[in-house]
């Protein structure tokens, strides 16, 4: 004999239906445009990360209107150096094609240390094929200068080896490096 | 007496000139166009600008050749500056492996090399044999553990091969940094997500070099298109020489490769 009674299957039912209506609708809601388009992810975070900020630009961009510094800096051993590692970002020197801020220049005793970063031979690991390595102060002293000498008192910070090559040039010494 | 007075007025009039000059050409300096255009600058990679991004078709890959780091840091700050990070957390570092005579190794990376080395370690009270510098940034692997445990898909590996976070879905939990086998994620100690190198994704989809390969002094870090024959990096890793990657054991698949990596390297 069968049961005439569906009521209690239909509220099941219809339960089941609403949960589901529910759900669907949350997921849609919940779930960020673009979700899926490639994977588990939303796709439009590539692009966002594709519109940041850049903020170090290239020499290039420094040299377009530091012209003068280009020709000095080009022809020097210090050619592969980025302006911005000394100057600071290219950023927060100009804005939206206004020039908003100087750039810092690194002066005396800065200097010295910004050399050393690179050139202090006490640091092994520095190849000679690389780079030109000096121990202080025993350079200073083996070049008969003060030992209160900061490096570009000699070395143009640009051009290493410009007043150098010039002065070798002036009393006749034919040398090139 | 007549030059003696008349030498003032003169210094007053040369003052004012000067003053006048000086607030004409300061305030054109604000007024008139200084500066380059992104898009004018020339491109590091060439074949980028002027079509469409296909996804599907990028094939990036980073080399790190360790016996020409001179660790001067350049890439350090240069990140430092592109992303404005925090103190005291690194998107890219330099390490400093030391080597003593009985071939004890000793690893340290003072503020992540940002301030350079300076002065050779001292603390270890034997002779160093040989120190040489690994720099450290995103493997930016094949098959990621990062995008693998992450719960709210907000970490992933984009189809042009990049590991990229995405801010306004990480939920900060710090699964990806715990899962990280390289110790290259961080927690921002402000927005309290996930951060991690990107290898400057902006700037490569602009046809720049990463920051810290365009700051690299040595040519130390190089980046390019294995797609592109010509390109340094296809050459280098399609040459001989001791290429390989770090901690390969892991299955991670990285596509950052170092050059003249020495079994110390962890």
């Amino acid at each position: 004999m069968k049961s005439t009674y569906y009521s209690h299957v239909l509220r099941i039912v219809l339960g089941l239906v609403v949960f589901a209506a529910v759900g669907g609708i949350g997921k849609y809601l919940l779930t960020p445009k673009s979700f899926g388009t490639h994977g588990h992810y939303r796709a439009d975070a590539i692009e966002e990360e594709a519109s940041l900020e850049i903020r170090q630009w290239t020499n290039a961009s420094c040299m377009t209107c530091h012209q003068h510094e280009a020709l000095i800096h080009l022809k020097g051993l210090h050619r592969t150096i980025s302006c911005e590692f000394c100057h600071s970002a290219y950023a927060d020197h100009v804005k939206d094609g206004k020039n908003v801020a100087a750039m810092p220049v690194k002066k005396d005793q800065e200097i010295r240390v910004l050399c050393l970063r690179c050139h202090n031979r006490a640091i092994q690991a520095r190849p000679k094929q690389v780079i030109k390595t000096v121990v202080m102060p025993e350079h200073l002293e083996s070049q008969k200068v003060k030992i209160t000498h900061i490096c570009n008192q000699c070395h143009n910070v640009h051009a290493p080896l410009k007043y150098i090559n010039r002065a070798k040039e002036i009393v006749g010494i034919q040398e090139k490096t | 007496m007549g030059s003696i007075q008349s030498e003032p007025n003169k210094d007053r009039r040369q003052f004012i000139k000067n003053v006048l000059k000086g607030t004409i050409t300061g305030s054109l300096l604000l007024v008139i166009p200084a500066g380059a255009d992104i898009e004018k600058i020339p491109e590091q990679i060439p074949g980028i600008r002027g079509k469409d991004w296909d996804m599907s078709k990028q094939n990036f890959a980073f080399i790190v050749d360790i016996t020409v780091c001179i660790g001067c840091g350049s890439c350090v700050v240069a990140d430092q500056r592109e992303y404005r990070v925090p103190d005291g957390y690194y998107r890219t570092w330099v390490e400093r492996y030391l080597k003593t005579f009985d071939d004890e190794i000793f690893v340290d990376s003072p503020d992540g090399g940002l301030e350079g080395y300076q002065t050779p370690r001292k603390d270890l009270g034997k002779p160093v044999r040989d120190t040489f510098f690994v720099p450290k940034l995103c493997n930016m692997c094949k098959d990621p553990s990062c995008v693998q445990v992450c719960p709210v898909g907000a970490t992933f590996r984009s189809p042009d091969g990049f590991v990229l976070v995405d801010s306004k879905r990480c939920i900060g939990c710090a699964y990806c940094i715990q899962a990280c086998p390289y110790s290259v994620r961080f927690l921002h100690p402000e927005t309290r997500t996930a951060e991690k190198c990107t290898w400057c994704y902006h700037r490569v989809r602009k046809g720049l070099l990463p920051a810290c390969v365009n700051v690299c002094p040595t040519g130390a870090r190089k980046f390019g298109d294995l797609n592109d024959k010509n390109s340094e990096v296809y050459k280098i890793l399609s040459g001989p020489g001791v290429l390989t990657v770090l901690k390969k054991d892991m299955g991670n698949y990285p596509s950052l490769y170092y050059k003249g990596l020495r079994r110390e390297v962890i």
